[in-house]
Protein backbone atom coordinates (compact mmCIF):
# COMPACT_ATOMS: atom_id res chain seq x y z
CA UNK A 1 0.00 0.00 0.00
CA UNK A 2 2.93 2.49 1.03
CA UNK A 3 4.75 1.87 -2.04
CA UNK A 4 2.07 2.21 -3.88
CA UNK A 5 1.33 5.62 -2.80
CA UNK A 6 5.13 6.36 -2.68
CA UNK A 7 5.03 5.35 -6.61
CA UNK A 8 2.05 7.54 -7.53
CA UNK A 9 3.77 9.97 -5.89
CA UNK A 10 6.63 9.89 -8.32
CA UNK A 11 4.92 9.40 -11.14
CA UNK A 12 3.33 12.68 -9.98
CA UNK A 13 6.28 14.51 -9.31
CA UNK A 14 7.77 13.68 -12.36
CA UNK A 15 4.70 14.30 -14.50
CA UNK A 16 5.17 17.99 -12.80
CA UNK A 17 8.46 18.23 -13.95
CA UNK A 18 7.37 17.08 -17.54
CA UNK A 19 4.68 19.99 -17.61
CA UNK A 20 7.25 22.37 -16.31
CA UNK A 21 10.26 21.60 -19.14
CA UNK A 22 7.23 21.65 -21.55
CA UNK A 23 5.50 25.15 -21.01
CA UNK A 24 8.88 26.68 -20.88
CA UNK A 25 10.11 25.20 -23.39
CA UNK A 26 6.61 26.76 -25.32
CA UNK A 27 7.70 29.75 -24.01
CA UNK A 28 11.33 29.89 -24.99
CA UNK A 29 10.22 28.60 -28.58
CA UNK A 30 7.09 31.74 -28.72
CA UNK A 31 9.77 34.00 -27.24
CA UNK A 32 12.44 33.55 -29.94
CA UNK A 33 9.59 33.78 -32.92
CA UNK A 34 8.51 37.51 -31.27
CA UNK A 35 12.37 38.66 -31.20
CA UNK A 36 12.86 37.32 -34.57
CA UNK A 37 15.04 39.96 -36.45
CA UNK A 38 12.23 41.79 -39.15
CA UNK A 39 15.83 41.39 -41.43
CA UNK A 40 14.50 38.21 -41.81
CA UNK A 41 11.32 38.83 -42.78
CA UNK A 42 10.38 36.93 -46.53
CA UNK A 43 9.02 39.52 -49.47
CA UNK A 44 9.46 36.70 -52.27
CA UNK A 45 9.63 33.37 -52.33
CA UNK A 46 11.32 31.43 -55.16
CA UNK A 47 8.84 28.52 -56.22
CA UNK A 48 10.53 26.30 -59.09
CA UNK A 49 12.37 26.18 -61.71
CA UNK A 50 10.15 23.73 -63.43
CA UNK A 51 12.20 19.89 -64.19
CA UNK A 52 15.20 20.92 -66.42
CA UNK A 53 16.56 18.54 -68.44
CA UNK A 54 18.97 19.08 -71.57
CA UNK A 55 21.32 17.23 -74.08
CA UNK A 56 24.91 18.07 -74.48
CA UNK A 57 25.37 20.35 -77.48
CA UNK A 58 21.38 21.18 -76.64
CA UNK A 59 19.43 24.35 -74.95
CA UNK A 60 16.20 23.91 -72.87
CA UNK A 61 13.53 26.42 -71.84
CA UNK A 62 13.97 26.82 -68.34
CA UNK A 63 11.08 29.19 -66.40
CA UNK A 64 11.91 30.60 -62.84
CA UNK A 65 8.66 30.92 -60.67
CA UNK A 66 9.04 33.66 -57.70
CA UNK A 67 5.96 34.63 -55.20
CA UNK A 68 5.86 38.60 -54.11
CA UNK A 69 4.35 37.91 -50.64
CA UNK A 70 1.39 39.93 -50.40
CA UNK A 71 0.93 43.12 -49.40
CA UNK A 72 4.57 43.65 -50.77
CA UNK A 73 5.53 44.46 -54.49
CA UNK A 74 8.89 45.01 -55.92
CA UNK A 75 10.85 46.80 -58.79
CA UNK A 76 10.56 44.94 -62.20
CA UNK A 77 13.57 44.51 -63.52
CA UNK A 78 13.45 47.96 -65.69
CA UNK A 79 12.14 50.49 -63.04
CA UNK A 80 10.69 53.85 -64.56
CA UNK A 81 13.09 55.77 -62.39
CA UNK A 82 17.20 55.42 -62.23
CA UNK A 83 17.60 55.78 -58.24
CA UNK A 84 15.34 52.54 -57.90
CA UNK A 85 16.40 48.95 -57.85
CA UNK A 86 15.90 46.73 -61.03
CA UNK A 87 14.97 43.19 -59.78
CA UNK A 88 17.51 40.97 -60.90
CA UNK A 89 18.99 37.34 -61.27
CA UNK A 90 22.26 35.83 -61.06
CA UNK A 91 23.70 32.73 -61.49
CA UNK A 92 26.71 31.07 -60.51
CA UNK A 93 27.35 28.13 -62.73
CA UNK A 94 28.87 24.89 -62.98
CA UNK A 95 31.07 25.00 -66.72
CA UNK A 96 29.04 22.29 -67.61
CA UNK A 97 25.81 24.18 -67.77
CA UNK A 98 25.67 28.11 -68.76
CA UNK A 99 22.51 30.02 -68.80
CA UNK A 100 21.09 31.90 -71.90
CA UNK A 101 19.69 35.83 -71.84
CA UNK A 102 16.97 35.94 -69.12
CA UNK A 103 13.53 37.36 -70.37
CA UNK A 104 11.73 39.17 -67.65
CA UNK A 105 8.50 40.09 -67.14
CA UNK A 106 6.93 43.59 -68.37
CA UNK A 107 6.05 44.85 -64.54
CA UNK A 108 2.55 46.29 -64.11
CA UNK A 109 2.62 49.98 -63.66
CA UNK A 110 1.29 51.41 -60.26
CA UNK A 111 1.69 54.72 -58.41
CA UNK A 112 1.68 55.26 -54.16
CA UNK A 113 -2.13 56.14 -53.27
CA UNK A 114 -0.03 59.12 -51.85
CA UNK A 115 0.98 60.17 -55.34
CA UNK A 116 -0.96 58.48 -57.96
CA UNK A 117 1.03 61.33 -60.13
CA UNK A 118 4.43 59.31 -60.12
CA UNK A 119 4.60 55.83 -61.97
CA UNK A 120 6.09 52.31 -60.92
CA UNK A 121 7.02 49.15 -62.83
CA UNK A 122 6.52 46.37 -60.16
CA UNK A 123 5.76 42.84 -59.73
CA UNK A 124 3.81 41.22 -57.50
CA UNK A 125 1.79 37.92 -56.49
CA UNK A 126 3.75 35.71 -58.84
CA UNK A 127 6.13 36.44 -61.39
CA UNK A 128 8.02 33.93 -64.10
CA UNK A 129 11.45 34.91 -65.67
CA UNK A 130 12.39 32.90 -68.60
CA UNK A 131 15.67 31.58 -69.57
CA UNK A 132 17.48 29.19 -71.36
CA UNK A 133 19.59 26.13 -69.82
CA UNK A 134 22.27 25.55 -72.34
CA UNK A 135 24.77 22.35 -72.21
CA UNK A 136 27.91 22.78 -73.88
CA UNK A 137 28.75 19.61 -76.49
CA UNK A 138 31.13 18.86 -74.30
CA UNK A 139 29.30 18.67 -70.60
CA UNK A 140 29.51 15.56 -69.15
CA UNK A 141 26.15 13.84 -68.12
CA UNK A 142 24.73 14.09 -64.60
CA UNK A 143 22.61 16.47 -62.17
CA UNK A 144 23.56 19.85 -61.39
CA UNK A 145 22.48 21.86 -58.75
CA UNK A 146 22.56 25.47 -59.76
CA UNK A 147 23.08 28.15 -57.45
CA UNK A 148 20.84 31.22 -58.56
CA UNK A 149 20.00 34.64 -56.24
CA UNK A 150 17.06 37.00 -56.78
CA UNK A 151 18.25 40.88 -55.72
CA UNK A 152 15.17 42.99 -55.03
CA UNK A 153 13.90 45.70 -53.32
CA UNK A 154 10.78 45.72 -51.89
CA UNK A 155 7.90 47.89 -51.17
CA UNK A 156 4.25 48.47 -49.51
CA UNK A 157 2.16 51.07 -49.68
CA UNK A 158 3.51 53.30 -47.40
CA UNK A 159 6.78 52.01 -46.80
CA UNK A 160 10.01 50.09 -48.61
CA UNK A 161 12.52 48.14 -47.23
CA UNK A 162 16.55 47.60 -47.68
CA UNK A 163 17.75 45.64 -50.45
CA UNK A 164 17.65 41.55 -50.02
CA UNK A 165 19.06 38.34 -52.07
CA UNK A 166 17.32 35.70 -52.02
CA UNK A 167 19.53 32.76 -52.50
CA UNK A 168 17.72 29.39 -54.10
CA UNK A 169 18.65 26.77 -55.81
CA UNK A 170 17.76 24.22 -58.88
CA UNK A 171 18.50 21.07 -60.65
CA UNK A 172 19.54 20.89 -64.32
CA UNK A 173 20.14 17.17 -65.73
CA UNK A 174 22.44 17.00 -68.78
CA UNK A 175 21.31 13.80 -70.38
CA UNK A 176 21.18 12.20 -73.72
CA UNK A 177 18.24 12.06 -75.68
CA UNK A 178 15.97 11.98 -72.37
CA UNK A 179 17.60 8.68 -71.86
CA UNK A 180 17.73 7.73 -67.95
CA UNK A 181 20.88 9.20 -66.10
CA UNK A 182 23.01 6.62 -65.07
CA UNK A 183 22.58 6.29 -60.95
CA UNK A 184 26.29 6.19 -60.52
CA UNK A 185 26.89 9.83 -61.46
CA UNK A 186 27.27 11.59 -58.61
CA UNK A 187 25.45 15.01 -58.01
CA UNK A 188 27.62 18.20 -58.27
CA UNK A 189 27.06 21.53 -57.16
CA UNK A 190 28.14 24.89 -58.14
CA UNK A 191 30.29 27.09 -56.45
CA UNK A 192 28.17 29.45 -53.64
CA UNK A 193 27.46 32.76 -54.66
CA UNK A 194 29.46 35.21 -52.25
CA UNK A 195 28.60 38.94 -53.06
CA UNK B 1 -4.12 8.92 -13.55
CA UNK B 2 -6.79 10.92 -15.34
CA UNK B 3 -6.83 13.41 -12.92
CA UNK B 4 -2.96 13.68 -12.98
CA UNK B 5 -2.94 14.03 -16.28
CA UNK B 6 -5.66 16.94 -16.69
CA UNK B 7 -3.57 18.89 -13.66
CA UNK B 8 -0.47 18.46 -15.65
CA UNK B 9 -2.44 19.91 -18.50
CA UNK B 10 -2.99 22.75 -16.75
CA UNK B 11 0.00 23.27 -15.50
CA UNK B 12 1.33 23.47 -19.26
CA UNK B 13 -1.55 25.49 -20.24
CA UNK B 14 -0.61 27.98 -17.44
CA UNK B 15 2.82 28.50 -17.83
CA UNK B 16 2.73 29.60 -21.22
CA UNK B 17 -0.19 31.45 -21.50
CA UNK B 18 1.32 33.72 -17.96
CA UNK B 19 4.68 34.12 -19.96
CA UNK B 20 3.16 34.72 -23.40
CA UNK B 21 0.58 37.18 -21.72
CA UNK B 22 3.44 38.83 -19.92
CA UNK B 23 5.63 39.22 -22.97
CA UNK B 24 2.31 40.65 -24.96
CA UNK B 25 1.82 43.46 -22.21
CA UNK B 26 5.76 44.45 -21.84
CA UNK B 27 5.63 45.86 -25.53
CA UNK B 28 4.78 49.82 -26.03
CA UNK B 29 1.05 50.62 -27.48
CA UNK B 30 3.56 52.55 -29.59
CA UNK B 31 5.16 49.75 -31.81
CA UNK B 32 2.07 47.52 -31.76
CA UNK B 33 0.41 50.47 -33.43
CA UNK B 34 3.04 50.98 -36.11
CA UNK B 35 3.53 47.10 -36.57
CA UNK B 36 -0.41 47.55 -37.33
CA UNK B 37 0.50 49.92 -40.25
CA UNK B 38 0.62 47.19 -42.98
CA UNK B 39 -0.75 44.00 -42.70
CA UNK B 40 1.95 41.55 -42.45
CA UNK B 41 4.53 44.51 -42.77
CA UNK B 42 7.75 43.08 -40.14
CA UNK B 43 7.32 45.31 -36.63
CA UNK B 44 9.73 48.06 -35.89
CA UNK B 45 12.75 46.87 -34.41
CA UNK B 46 12.58 46.09 -30.53
CA UNK B 47 15.26 48.93 -29.81
CA UNK B 48 12.98 51.77 -31.12
CA UNK B 49 14.01 54.73 -29.12
CA UNK B 50 11.26 55.35 -26.83
CA UNK B 51 8.82 58.69 -26.35
CA UNK B 52 9.91 60.48 -23.46
CA UNK B 53 13.44 59.07 -23.83
CA UNK B 54 16.87 61.11 -25.49
CA UNK B 55 17.23 60.72 -28.80
CA UNK B 56 20.42 58.27 -29.23
CA UNK B 57 23.07 60.27 -29.80
CA UNK B 58 25.36 60.19 -32.68
CA UNK B 59 28.31 61.65 -35.26
CA UNK B 60 27.71 61.61 -38.93
CA UNK B 61 29.28 62.94 -42.31
CA UNK B 62 27.08 65.70 -43.43
CA UNK B 63 26.31 65.60 -47.58
CA UNK B 64 28.03 67.13 -49.86
CA UNK B 65 30.56 68.82 -47.96
CA UNK B 66 31.53 66.14 -45.57
CA UNK B 67 31.42 67.48 -42.50
CA UNK B 68 31.23 65.41 -39.01
CA UNK B 69 27.88 66.63 -37.63
CA UNK B 70 26.75 65.61 -34.29
CA UNK B 71 22.67 65.13 -33.10
CA UNK B 72 23.56 66.97 -30.02
CA UNK B 73 24.83 70.08 -32.56
CA UNK B 74 21.07 70.82 -32.55
CA UNK B 75 19.72 70.96 -29.29
CA UNK B 76 18.23 74.30 -29.03
CA UNK B 77 16.33 73.23 -31.87
CA UNK B 78 12.97 71.10 -32.57
CA UNK B 79 14.58 68.27 -34.69
CA UNK B 80 12.47 66.33 -37.29
CA UNK B 81 15.40 63.17 -38.22
CA UNK B 82 14.27 61.39 -41.23
CA UNK B 83 15.29 57.93 -42.31
CA UNK B 84 15.23 57.61 -46.28
CA UNK B 85 17.12 56.31 -49.10
CA UNK B 86 17.05 57.13 -52.95
CA UNK B 87 15.80 53.79 -53.85
CA UNK B 88 12.96 54.49 -51.24
CA UNK B 89 9.58 55.97 -53.65
CA UNK B 90 7.87 56.71 -50.48
CA UNK B 91 10.91 58.60 -49.09
CA UNK B 92 10.83 60.34 -51.94
CA UNK B 93 7.11 61.55 -51.92
CA UNK B 94 7.54 63.20 -48.65
CA UNK B 95 10.34 65.00 -49.29
CA UNK B 96 8.85 67.91 -51.39
CA UNK B 97 6.83 68.50 -48.01
CA UNK B 98 9.51 68.09 -45.60
CA UNK B 99 11.31 71.06 -47.75
CA UNK B 100 7.54 72.84 -47.36
CA UNK B 101 8.01 72.40 -43.51
CA UNK B 102 11.76 73.56 -43.02
CA UNK B 103 10.55 76.91 -44.69
CA UNK B 104 7.85 77.04 -42.68
CA UNK B 105 8.86 76.43 -39.12
CA UNK B 106 12.56 77.10 -39.82
CA UNK B 107 12.53 80.70 -38.14
CA UNK B 108 10.67 79.13 -35.42
CA UNK B 109 13.46 76.79 -34.81
CA UNK B 110 12.54 73.37 -36.82
CA UNK B 111 15.91 71.53 -38.57
CA UNK B 112 15.05 68.92 -40.39
CA UNK B 113 17.61 66.30 -40.49
CA UNK B 114 17.98 63.82 -43.37
CA UNK B 115 19.76 60.51 -42.69
CA UNK B 116 20.13 58.70 -45.77
CA UNK B 117 20.48 55.18 -45.65
CA UNK B 118 21.79 54.25 -49.13
CA UNK B 119 25.15 52.02 -50.00
CA UNK B 120 25.77 54.87 -52.82
CA UNK B 121 28.06 57.13 -53.64
CA UNK B 122 28.03 60.03 -51.43
CA UNK B 123 27.76 61.89 -55.03
CA UNK B 124 24.89 60.20 -55.98
CA UNK B 125 23.11 61.14 -52.51
CA UNK B 126 23.98 64.60 -53.29
CA UNK B 127 22.67 64.41 -56.87
CA UNK B 128 19.75 63.42 -56.06
CA UNK B 129 18.69 65.62 -52.83
CA UNK B 130 19.99 68.45 -54.90
CA UNK B 131 17.68 67.16 -57.39
CA UNK B 132 14.77 67.02 -54.92
CA UNK B 133 15.36 70.84 -53.84
CA UNK B 134 16.51 69.65 -50.25
CA UNK B 135 16.83 72.41 -48.39
CA UNK B 136 17.82 70.47 -45.04
CA UNK B 137 20.48 69.14 -43.56
CA UNK B 138 21.67 65.40 -45.07
CA UNK B 139 23.67 63.32 -43.55
CA UNK B 140 25.21 60.03 -44.69
CA UNK B 141 23.64 56.86 -42.62
CA UNK B 142 25.74 54.15 -40.98
CA UNK B 143 23.92 51.10 -40.16
CA UNK B 144 25.83 51.07 -36.28
CA UNK B 145 23.60 54.61 -35.97
CA UNK B 146 20.84 52.82 -37.72
CA UNK B 147 20.59 50.45 -35.15
CA UNK B 148 20.88 52.93 -32.17
CA UNK B 149 17.17 53.63 -33.83
CA UNK B 150 15.92 50.07 -33.79
CA UNK B 151 17.66 48.86 -37.03
CA UNK B 152 15.70 51.07 -39.24
CA UNK B 153 14.56 48.30 -41.23
CA UNK B 154 11.72 50.47 -42.93
CA UNK B 155 11.38 53.76 -45.11
CA UNK B 156 10.46 56.46 -44.32
CA UNK B 157 11.12 56.25 -40.41
CA UNK B 158 11.33 60.05 -39.16
CA UNK B 159 11.75 60.63 -35.48
CA UNK B 160 10.75 64.42 -33.42
CA UNK B 161 13.32 65.25 -31.10
CA UNK B 162 12.31 68.17 -28.82
CA UNK B 163 14.79 71.25 -28.02
CA UNK B 164 16.18 69.06 -25.02
CA UNK B 165 17.14 66.29 -27.12
CA UNK B 166 14.37 63.70 -26.59
CA UNK B 167 11.99 61.64 -28.48
CA UNK B 168 8.42 63.21 -29.11
CA UNK B 169 7.22 61.38 -31.42
CA UNK B 170 7.53 58.90 -34.40
CA UNK B 171 5.98 57.93 -37.73
CA UNK B 172 6.94 54.77 -39.10
CA UNK B 173 6.39 54.67 -43.44
CA UNK B 174 4.46 57.62 -45.32
CA UNK B 175 1.89 59.60 -43.87
CA UNK B 176 -0.14 62.60 -44.59
CA UNK B 177 1.58 66.04 -44.47
CA UNK B 178 -0.21 67.23 -42.47
CA UNK B 179 0.43 63.98 -39.72
CA UNK B 180 4.28 65.67 -39.81
CA UNK B 181 3.17 69.00 -39.17
CA UNK B 182 1.23 68.45 -36.33
CA UNK B 183 3.94 66.36 -34.84
CA UNK B 184 6.09 69.47 -35.51
CA UNK B 185 4.03 71.74 -34.22
CA UNK B 186 4.20 69.22 -31.21
CA UNK B 187 7.91 69.07 -31.17
CA UNK B 188 8.54 72.79 -31.09
CA UNK B 189 6.35 73.29 -28.01
CA UNK B 190 8.25 70.73 -26.07
CA UNK B 191 11.22 70.83 -24.13
CA UNK B 192 11.56 74.52 -24.17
Amino acid sequence: MKTGNSGSGMKLHRLFLLALCVGLFNAALASAQEAAPPQGHTFVNFVSAGNVVVSPGHSTPVHFTFHVVDPYHVNSSQPLAEELIPTQLHFSLPAEVAIGKLQYPAGKVMSFPFDPSTKLSVYSGDFVVNGLVIAPGQASTGTYTIHGELKYQACDNNSCYPPKKLPFTFNVKVGSGGKAIPKARPTRTSPHIHN
Amino acid sequence: MNRNVIVVLCVVVAITGLLLVGKRASKSPESANAAGSAQGAPPPGAGDPAKGSVAPVFELMSIPDGKATKLTSFRGKAVLLNFWATWCGPCKIEMPWLVDLQKKYGNQGLQIVGVAMDDTSDKEIADFAHKMGVNYVVLKGTEKVGDLYGGVDRLPLTYFVDRSGKVVDEIVGLRGSADIEEAIKKTLAQGN
